[in-house]
């Protein structure tokens, strides 16, 4: 399941990182306090545009795994128009885990930043994902996970 | 990253501008040799008064005050200014644009800092700017003994646009 969320010039960075924290949790929710908590981590790489070049991706505790890109210039306007909530919002529950893209001038920095949060990690935007076991309900024996599949828009 | 888009509203240049100033900003920090914590820590107070004070049309520059805490009085080892140009495209046709090899010339011209050194970001604002929660009055470091060198329009928006200069110490 992916979404596109519009970034700048549409919002600025913080208000894209707003966005997206409506989409995966409720208001209020611990869930949405613990993607508030590294705001200035994923602003960061919102500016960077590395959230465009490939998705953050949400690992629920059950369900499934929810992709989200950032739309950036010409392009975010109608972006915006075309946003769609989640059925179900993945962070509501405790368990989930969360993968940020990251260049890899700025992911030691980032990486470093993301200590004090577990559960939130970061990798290389060139590369597949590398964190978090599948969420329950998707381990089946016999099967695996197409990551390459899930860096496609 | 972009170079160019094309919209229709201040609004929209108003935030691209903002957020990529700060983005400037920080790739100046990390190519300076300077730990780039203390402005991603403050990232969302720091964009919210850079929104808010350009679209008010008040901030008139931002700067990086680069400082050597162990020095004692007139610590500045550096300075970056973004200065804002209201009128730099008049009847601007919407094209938004950042020109990183603006920034990254800068970068090159003025070197590395001194293991040591910190920084803080400073908004100058004509008055009657509106209040923005987390940033406080300050005054300038003093400048005497240095240089100011101007090296161009980095980033674009609109009508606006934010040139940039950085100083160097001319006198030992």
């Amino acid at each position: 399941m992916s979404r596109a969320v519009a970034a700048i010039p549409v919002r600025t960075s913080v208000e894209t990182w707003e966005a997206i924290t409506g989409l995966l949790a409720p208001a209020d929710s611990a869930g949405r306090s613990r993607l508030e908590s590294v705001t200035n981590i994923a602003v960061v790489l919102i500016t960077a545009e590395y959230t465009q070049q490939a998705p953050i991706v949400v690992m629920p505790s059950n369900g499934p795994r929810i992709r989200i890109r950032t739309v950036h210039g010409v392009d975010a306007e109608e972006a915006r128009t075309e946003e769609v909530p989640l059925t179900a919002r993945p962070c509501a529950d405790p368990g989930w885990t969360m993968s940020l893209p990251c260049g890899v001038d700025d992911i030691e920095e980032i990486r470093d930043a993301l200590r004090a949060h577990p559960g939130i990690e970061v990798r290389d935007v060139t590369e597949g994902i590398t964190v978090g076991e599948p969420a329950p309900s998707d381990v089946t024996e016999g099967w695996s996970i197409n990551y390459g599949e899930l860096e496609n828009p | 990253m972009n170079t160019a888009v094309r919209v229709n509203t201040t609004t929209y240049a108003v935030t691209h501008i903002a957020t990529n100033m700060l983005g400037s900003i920080r790739a100046i920090i990390k190519g300076s040799g300077l730990n780039p914590d203390r402005i991603r820590e403050q990232w969302d107070v720091l964009e919210r008064g850079f929104a808010a004070w350009l679209a008010s049309g008040h901030l008139k520059t931002t700067t990086l005050e680069v400082y050597d805490p162990r020095k004692r009085g007139d610590n500045l080892v550096g300075r970056f200014d973004f200065t804002i140009d209201y009128g730099y495209y008049p009847g601007g046709d919407g094209d938004l644009w950042l020109d990183p090899d603006t920034v990254a010339y800068t970068i090159r011209k003025n070197g590395s800092f001194p293991a040591g050194c910190e920084y803080r970001i400073v908004a100058d604002c004509a008055p009657g700017y509106p209040e923005v929660p987390g940033w406080a009055a300050t005054t300038y470091r003093s400048t005497t003994g240095f240089t100011r060198h101007t090296v161009g329009t980095a980033i674009g928006g609109g009508s606006l646009g934010a040139g940039l200069a950085y100083y160097t110490r001319s006198e030992k």
